[in-house]
């Protein structure tokens, strides 16, 4: 069971699991939301951003990775790309 | 969390206010040295701002992109090293002086995201001393109206539009999508629009805007833009990225037909115009006097159109002290500050920063693309070339000469041909090539052509030459030029009459003359 905010393109695909749509957006819009959407999620929660924009299929995983994250991106379906987001795993906080 | 959202929120209500007006292009290809990230192309309408905007695009690019900027040869304001995490900060203090940026939606796969481009005005519009009509109004409405207009974001692809009110072609014409040129019929003033041009390789291949020989008054102008874009926005190519222009609508439905269609929906017959399209080509460079006697404006010549944060903000003090706190960006990618009553000791303040006013038309007319930030060419740059070979020929040609040869360079540093090196007498287009096993920059050279009265698309001669041997070259050529031609014969004009193979010849290295 899936459920989105009206406001938002964050959608929850299942516990732990969300999928924000910033297709059809220019740069810097799909990147800035993406952020966001993780500003606002748990620190273990996965973020899969879809998009069309080629330049920012280049810009979020550069972006992200310099924020602690990673990134993987799913190969283009001929629509959209996805690109999976996890926070890295920070040896440090183990306890 | 998923409930709070407070940085969704906030992000998506910032995104509304803006998402329709301003955008960011990408710097970073494979060959960018810069380190810039982003570009935002800023559109200031027909190139017209004040002192004060000026000024304030000058401390952004301080604050935000390293305090360089360039002009455009869509008369914008081009500033690099733009963070995306910064951008909503720029585009706030940009939406604050009145402006925004170009959509840059080129880089989705498919055809669409098309948006109107600055649109181009004469950039000296009522001061001009024989000027057929003032652009700007016409200019003002139709960047009104499309500036983030929803419903001209997603055109097949961008649309170029420009007004050219001297009777000469300063705007560059030819390379718009949508051009309107003033003209007289029986002493009305009007516009003869011209359509479909591209110098791009995109299909079907470079086109010059074709003449439409209809006659269009001043009133009517700004619905047949209108309908010229919705034409191409609800009829162009979306299947092909390569047949989105609307050049590729244009010819496929034929002018003749385009005009009967655009007759039809805009309710109106179109009245002939035959007659001369410009008297000259233009480009309203050194001082000259305005149609408000006792006035000048003085045209700053900024070769390549790189100028520091610093020397925008001495043009705007200038602006003030000597003219009326207006300045003026021009296709050839200077600066004009209008309105100035005595040019000399504003003159003598501009030499001293470096901005000389004795030196050939070249210097007022070159132009290249800005390779190095867009990265899908290699050093040296087509901004660098063109001043390494016009410092060359100063220092090897008289003034005079080089001014009776009535040329102009251009230099794109791909094949995409951003800076048109096709409609300039002397063209150079860029490329990577393998040499001892690496990739170096060589140019292609493309001569004889030009815009203006007579335009055509120069021929390209020589392929893949290494840039150590493009001074070299053109100076050959330019010396059997001046040998060769007949008298007050133009260097297009000689390029014309002479076979590829001949110019060929003529752009090999021989021993140099002293001067």
């Amino acid at each position: 069971m899936t459920s989105q905010d009206e406001n938002s393109r964050l959608t929850k695909l299942e516990d732990g699991l969300y999928s924000i749509d910033v297709t059809g957006l220019v740069c810097p819009y799909p990147q800035l939301l993406a952020q966001g959407a993780l500003e606002d999620l748990s620190s273990d929660d996965v973020l899969e951003v879809v998009l069309d924009n080629p330049p920012s299929v280049k810009d979020i995983p550069e972006a992200l990775e310099k924020r602690g994250y990673n990134t993987e991106v799913a190969p283009f379906d001929g629509t959209e790309w996805k690109i999976v987001v996890r926070k890295k795993f920070d040896e440090t906080n183990v306890p | 969390m998923f409930g709070q959202k407070r940085e969704q929120t906030r992000i998506i209500s910032e995104i509304e206010k803006f998402s329709t007006r301003f955008s960011l292009g990408r710097d970073s290809n494979p060959f960018n040295s810069t380190g810039s990230p982003h570009f935002l192309r800023v559109k200031i309408p027909g190139g017209f701002l004040t002192s004060n905007q000026f000024r304030r695009i000058a401390e952004i690019s301080e604050l935000y992109g390293k305090g360089k900027i360039e002009i455009t040869n869509r008369q914008g304001i081009q500033l690099h090293w733009i963070e995306a995490d910064e951008a909503l900060e720029v585009f706030r203090e940009l939406d604050q002086i009145g402006f925004n940026t170009d959509m840059c939606g080129q880089g989705f796969r498919g055809a669409g995201h098309g948006d109107v481009r600055n649109v181009v005005c004469c950039p000296a519009s009522g001061v001009e001393e024989d000027e057929v009509l003032d652009g700007r109004p016409l200019m003002k409405k139709l960047t009104k109206f499309f500036n983030g207009n929803t419903d001209f974001l997603d055109m097949p692809k961008k649309f170029k539009i420009s007004i050219s009110g001297c009777g000469h072609d300063c705007t560059r014409a030819q390379i718009n999508d949508l051009a309107f040129i003033a003209v007289k019929k029986n002493a009305e003033a009007g516009y003869t629009p011209l359509l479909g041009g591209s110098t791009g390789r995109t299909q079907p291949g470079p086109r010059l805007a074709q003449p439409t020989g209809i006659f269009i008054r001043p009133e009517d102008a700004f619905n047949f833009a209108v309908a010229t874009a919705e034409l191409f926005r609800d009829n162009g190519n979306r299947e092909s990225k390569a047949k989105a222009r609307f050049k590729w609508l244009l010819h496929e439905w034929g002018l003749e037909k385009f005009l009967l269609v655009l007759e039809t929906k805009l309710g109106l017959s179109f009245e002939e115009y035959i007659g001369p399209i410009f008297n000259g080509r233009g480009e309203h460079f050194g001082i000259n006097p305005q149609s408000q006697k006792g006035h000048h404006y003085v045209t700053i010549p900024v070769l390549g159109g790189r100028l520091t944060s610093r020397e925008m903000i001495e043009f705007s003090r200038l602006a003030d002290e000597y003219g009326s706190g207006e300045l003026r960006l021009t296709p050839s990618q200077n600066i004009i500050i209008p309105h100035v009553v005595d040019s000399e000791p504003l003159v003598r303040v501009l030499e001293d920063m470096g901005f000389h006013f004795s030196v050939p038309n070249i210097h007022w007319m070159g132009m290249g693309c800005a390779s190095d930030f867009c990265g899908k060419s290699q050093s040296p740059h087509a901004k660098e070339i063109v001043k390494r070979l016009t410092a060359h020929l100063e220092e090897v040609f008289e003034v005079t000469f080089l001014d009776s040869a009535d040329f102009v360079l251009h230099s794109s540093g791909c094949p995409n041909n951003c800076c048109p090196s096709n409609i300039a007498e002397i063209g150079l287009l860029g490329k990577s090539a393998r040499k001892d096993g690496q990739m170096v920059q060589v140019y292609d050279i493309l001569l004889g052509g030009g815009f203006g009265p007579e335009p055509v698309f120069g021929r390209r001669i020589l392929r893949s030459v290494q840039h150590e041997e493009l001074g070299s070259r053109i100076e050959s050529l330019l010396r059997k030029y001046r040998e060769n031609r007949v008298p007050e014969e133009k260097l297009k004009e000689f390029c014309l009459r002479h076979t590829e193979a001949e110019l060929e010849e003529y752009l090999k290295i021989t021993e140099v003359e002293i001067k």
